[in-house]
């Protein structure tokens, strides 16, 4: 690249020189100014060490709490209570369906029920027209089975 | 001991990784390696004091990664990527803090070394600068080790961790570029 002088930018022709300088006797502490860098670092570690070493058995106890938090007392929260809690709404639902539509045979009268069993009272049967009874038990057949329960 | 005669890399390497020579070693090193690395430094974030603070920052890196130095590149090559990484992470980190839009990226350097006070060149020399300073990173870095430090492509290509025929066409645009900068702003310069 650029081996041949005349296809050489005029830039590059141009004598390098270096514009750059720096603060006088710059390069002459350097190693120390290093060496100082490196020692407060160092220090900054071994104190930031120190640190955690101290909070080490307090931060072991709050992760412990945690660990117990987690493992034993969420679950226990979560899904144990919550089944109580299901098992409680359906005995109530179970409850209440029971008595809303069971029949409740306290409000039964049983003298009502043995008269109406035992009664040779037949009037209401009686006054019943023949065609209607049949009319009314034939709803629910068709023509053939309406049929052959006449002739039976 | 090896140390008090330490001329080579390859005796400042073994005296580190005895405990007991490794201070003293490491002061071998940065005497040997300090200027070279500050010039380089110097070029690519072009103002003394951030040249100061990413120097001192590449030597506690170099120091904190001599365990990982292995000898299968050579200790120059190894500085001079520690250093190029510490320059350019500087640079994006400075250019995140100041940069309102990208056409911003290339003023913070424009800025930076008409804000230098220890910038003693002419006019000739600040235009080649600020030409320099428009190209993109890459281009940059190829053109500064090229052209200001005579870097071998060979050398460049392992500070770089890039294949010789890449550096060359970084190379080549990088120079086209600068002359097109120059070229159009040389007539504003009076003779």
């Amino acid at each position: 690249m650029y081996e041949e002088k005349n296809m050489e930018p005029d830039f590059l022709k141009r004598p390098k020189t270096n514009p750059f300088r720096t603060p006088d006797y710059y390069f002459e502490s350097l190693e120390d100014r290093v060496m100082g860098n490196i020692e407060y670092q160092k220090k900054r570690e071994s104190s930031s060490t120190r640190i955690i070493r101290l909070l080490k058995p307090a931060l072991g106890l709050a992760a412990s709490f945690a660990l117990v938090y987690v493992l034993v007392y969420y679950p226990i929260n979560t899904f144990l209570l919550k089944d109580t809690a299901k098992t409680a709404v359906t005995d109530t639902i179970t409850a209440d369906w029971l008595n809303e539509y069971s029949i409740n045979l306290t409000s039964v009268d049983e003298n009502l029920i043995v008269n109406a069993i035992f009664s040779e009272d037949t009037t209401n049967l009686a006054e019943t027209n023949p065609d209607e009874f049949l009319a009314y038990l034939s709803t629910g057949l068709n023509d053939v089975e309406i049929y052959s329960e006449i002739q039976n | 001991m090896i140390v008090s005669g330490m001329t080579n890399d390859q005796q400042i390497v073994d005296s580190l990784k005895d405990p007991v020579t490794k201070e003293l070693a490491f002061r071998h090193l940065i005497s040997k390696y300090k200027e070279r690395l500050y010039w380089h430094i110097r070029k690519i974030v072009l103002n003394h004091d951030d040249t100061d603070d990413v120097l001192q920052n590449t030597f506690i890196k170099i120091w904190n990664g001599l365990d990982s130095f292995r000898a299968e590149s050579s200790l120059f090559t190894w500085l001079y990527r520690i250093a190029t990484n510490e320059s350019i992470t500087f640079l994006n980190q400075r250019k995140r803090k100041n940069m309102s839009s990208l056409t911003d990226e290339n003023q913070y350097l424009i800025d930076n070394l008409e804000g230098d006070s220890y910038f003693d060149g002419d006019e000739w020399q600040m235009l080649l600068q600020k030409a320099v300073a428009t190209l993109p990173d890459k281009q940059r870095l190829v053109f500064n080790m090229k052209y200001f430090d005579e870097i071998k492509y060979e050398d460049m290509s392992e500070i770089l961790e890039t294949s010789v025929g890449a550096l060359k066409a970084s190379y080549h645009h990088a120079v086209k570029k600068v002359e097109e900068f120059v070229k159009s702003h040389e007539t504003r310069i009076e003779p």
